[in-house]
């Protein structure tokens, strides 16, 4: 009828929903929910738009960054409107890859991507991307890589009882589908031609666009980054990405991709020198922060702070950034003959998460996470998870038997184990395990009336040493 | 006769040799004032204009004579030279120089070159970076393999080789690190003893970056000769190892078990763990608790209430 299909326009048809009601005599209230495919586009609740989720804490529409690893790290995803920095390792190789992944995930969901780069040419970034994972081969990889950790594990002999098992796991290995929100990708691959053909995207490739090498006066922004900011206020505002042209097709979402920013082929000199015009970089970073907010977009940057001479500069970028990722390869450092990380590439920084809409921080728990790039896949893993998984014995040995037994009163997972020895055992382990930072603050988990004060000291003497981490060098 | 050791290690060295120095894109040859690379910047170029490439020289730290003194005369004719050492600002407007200073002129060599492999060679890079923008001179640099890659065929990784001579001294971290992000090589010239070495760190794409060393010296008549090794008398290590992390040498608590203690904890049996001798001794009538008493004579202060004997009553 008329009336029903019309029902989702406005307040003015509550009439016309009671008429309809008591012509199916069912009852006077109807449900307005989402009705047929033919009339959801006048909705004015939230739409759902192809690769994003909302998240479960708050609310905020978020999407994949193609990592799934990373975006559990990150409270869920990347919230659209807000900036992901990525602080590039030494060597640009594993920041190269986070970036391709990115921009590989927005194929995948059908968004309009926006590369920008002042190396290499956007088309050919997009001809290295990394092929998905199909839902028949994922398992079989998974399955097959499980195996081998299971093998290994096995000979060692395992007493460890403690509930590291509890902790979340970083990586859920699952079959992927191209419904679910994050994607695996097979690095060893390309993605095929058809999808990069299938999708909409837009290239800014500075060494073409910029005319002539203007004078340009301090604290005012390079030529490189205004033409940059010119593109994407354009790309916008074209696309319609911030709903001034009337969205009569599905809404989508722009992912917006800056390669090296702040590199000196920009024309920025803030890696070259110290005192040079260091404030275009951070003006920089305002003005996108002003357009993403403004529009359903959502930006990744990848950064070489390792050149960055002025350490302030770096502070700043991370204040005006949302969420921080920073990447530290083990190539060529001394790290690297270190067994705690021997079998990983490097370590993952999460320095920065967004409070958006929010007093509360939602930072994880776990802080020393490592990397490495298996075959096929990109893993993200807390670092104790190798380093206890040989024989250790890290309890006091008068209480390593309570624990090793599993169908006793002790054992795992029963009440007496959680009572008892977790309140003596955490502070063990978290002496060995963490790195203890004195100057951090606490996460303010409660109602907020009362500040959360310090845990319990090691010391009895009430004397606060910086304790001795495994992650710290000894001196 | 059988082939001489010396002579199939010096071919075997000689192979190595074509594939660490089969140098493409931008290198950059670091020296510092023991090590000069001035030397090894000429035997590369004499090496790439016997290989048959084109060869362009921008020279601005030392005159062009001084500089092609040691090639000889087929190699010499063939040498491109852009001469800025002798009017480097162009005050004598004498036509010759061209316009845009060094930037142009490297512009220029993009333009007047062919198709082919190219090799150009910068003497040097840091005089280039002392009186030029550092973000100016990377961007022209990278534009250089760009244009060449759009003229020529093939890509311009295998075609175009540009030899920037840098002197380590004379930059701080901001420039140097600046240049390292954007180079494909970097060979550091330092050594031991009298005897040259090169660090050479080969930056791939997508590729984890090598390091190798090769020590070699630079022949009067500069071609390379090289060395399988650092010179016998002075062996220091070419890679000092670094030695073994322990993480658990700092803790507090001991995390190693000495053989005996692991044999004790092994053989520890569980109390909580239904053995078959605890089933023994539970189905055995043991003695029972008599085991275990307590005697306690009441003294004559002890005031036992028969009905309260625990005293706690408030009556």
């Amino acid at each position: 009828m008329a009336a029903v299909a019309t029902c989702g326009t406005g307040a003015g048809s509550t009439g016309s929903m009671v008429a309809a009601g008591s012509k199916n005599n069912v009852t006077s209230f109807q449900r307005r929910g989402p009705r047929a495919s033919g009339s959801d586009s006048s909705y004015s609740r939230l739409v759902s738009i192809a690769g994003t989720r909302p998240s479960v804490r708050n609310g905020q529409l978020l999407v994949s960054t193609g990592l799934p690893a990373l975006d559990q790290l990150l409270g869920g995803g990347l919230a659209v409107g807000t900036v992901l920095l990525i602080e590039e390792d030494k060597y640009n190789i594993y920041s190269s890859l986070l970036f391709k992944y990115f921009l590989a995930e927005g194929i995948i969901n059908g968004h309009t991507l926006l590369v920008a780069s002042a190396k290499e040419d956007p088309a050919d970034i997009l001809q290295e991307l990394p092929a998905p994972l199909l839902d028949d081969n994922v398992k079989k990889d998974f399955d097959e890589d499980a195996c081998n950790h299971k093998t290994a594990e096995s000979n060692i002999k395992m007493k460890i009882a403690w509930r590291y098992q509890l902790l979340p796991k970083m990586e859920q290995a699952g079959p992927v589908s191209s419904s679910r929100f994050g994607h695996y990708y097979d690095a060893s691959k390309k993605m095929p031609q058809e999808l990069i053909e299938a999708s909409k995207w837009h290239g800014f490739f500075f060494p073409e666009k910029s005319s002539s090498t203007l004078n340009i006066e301090p604290c005012s922004l390079t030529h490189g980054y205004i033409k940059l900011l010119q593109f994407i206020q354009n790309t916008i505002y074209e696309e319609g990405f911030d709903g001034s042209n009337p969205q009569k097709k599905q809404k989508n979402i722009l992912r917006i991709g800056i390669q090296n920013l702040g590199s000196p082929l920009w024309g920025d000199d803030i890696c070259c020198t110290e005192n040079g015009n260091s404030h275009s970089l951070t003006k920089f970073l305002y003005v996108l922060r002003g357009l993403l907010r403004t529009s359903l977009s959502a930006c990744m940057i990848t950064m070489p702070t390792h050149l960055i001479q002025n350490k302030a500069i770096i502070s700043r970028v991370t204040n005006l950034s949302d969420t921080v990722v920073g990447l530290e390869s083990f190539i060529g450092s001394e790290r690297e003959t270190n067994p705690l990380y021997k079998d990983y590439h490097g370590l993952i920084h999460i320095r920065q998460i967004p409070r958006l809409n929010n007093l509360i921080y939602d930072v994880s728990d776990v802080k020393d996470l490592a990397f490495k790039l298996k075959r096929k896949l990109f893993t993200i893993e807390w670092v104790q998870d190798n380093y206890l998984r040989q024989e250790r014995n890290i309890y006091p040995p008068g209480f390593s038997y309570l624990l090793k037994q599993k169908d006793s009163a002790w054992g795992e997972g029963s009440l007496q184990h959680s009572t008892f020895l977790m309140s003596f055992l955490a502070k063990a382990t978290a002496f060995a395990s963490r790195l203890v930072r004195h100057s951090e603050p606490l996460e303010q988990t409660g109602s907020g009336r009362a500040l959360q004060a310090a845990g319990p000291r090691l010391w009895r003497d009430g004397r606060r040493q910086e304790a001795p981490g495994l992650l710290v060098t000894p001196p | 006769v059988t082939p001489s050791e010396g002579a199939r290690g010096g071919t075997g060295r000689q192979l190595e040799m074509e594939s660490v120095l089969a140098l493409r894109g931008l290198v950059l040859l670091r020296d510092s004032v023991e090590w000069e690379g001035r030397s090894l910047l000429k035997a590369l170029i004499k090496k790439a204009a016997l290989g048959g490439e084109q060869v362009h020289i921008l020279g601005c730290e030392v005159s062009e004579e001084e500089f092609r003194a040691g090639f000889d005369s087929s190699i010499n004719s063939r040498l491109v030279y852009y001469d800025f050492f002798r009017d480097p600002l162009n005050w004598a407007q004498t036509g010759e120089a061209l316009p845009g200073g060094p930037l142009g002129a490297l512009q220029a060599m993009c333009e007047r070159t062919d198709p082919g492999p190219v090799t150009v060679a910068l003497d040097s890079l840091s005089w280039l970076l002392l009186r030029l923008p550092c973000a100016a001179l990377c961007q022209a640099l990278c534009a250089m393999s760009r244009q060449h890659a759009c003229r020529g065929g093939g890509p311009a990784a295998e075609q175009l080789c540009v030899l920037g001579l840098l002197h380590r001294e004379l930059h701080g971290p901001g420039p140097m690190g600046a240049l390292s992000s954007l180079a494909q090589t970097e060979v550091t010239l330092s050594g031991t003893a009298g005897q040259a070495s090169a660090h050479i760190l080969c930056r791939r794409p997508r590729q984890r970056p090598t390091l190798e060393t090769l020590w070699f010296s630079v022949l009067p008549d500069l071609s390379l000769d090289l060395q399988g090794g650092p010179p016998l008398e002075s062996q220091p290590h070419p890679d000092p190892h670094t030695p073994q992390v322990d993480p658990a040498s700092h803790l507090t608590f001991n995390l190693h078990l000495s053989k005996r203690e692991r044999e004790a904890k092994d053989s520890l049996t569980l109390p909580f763990q239904f053995s078959s001798e605890k089933q023994q001794a539970l189905l055995r009538p043991g003695p029972g608790p008599a085991t275990s008493r307590i005697f306690y004579e009441p003294d004559v202060f002890d005031d036992l209430d028969p009905e309260d004997p625990d005293g706690d009553l408030d009556v």
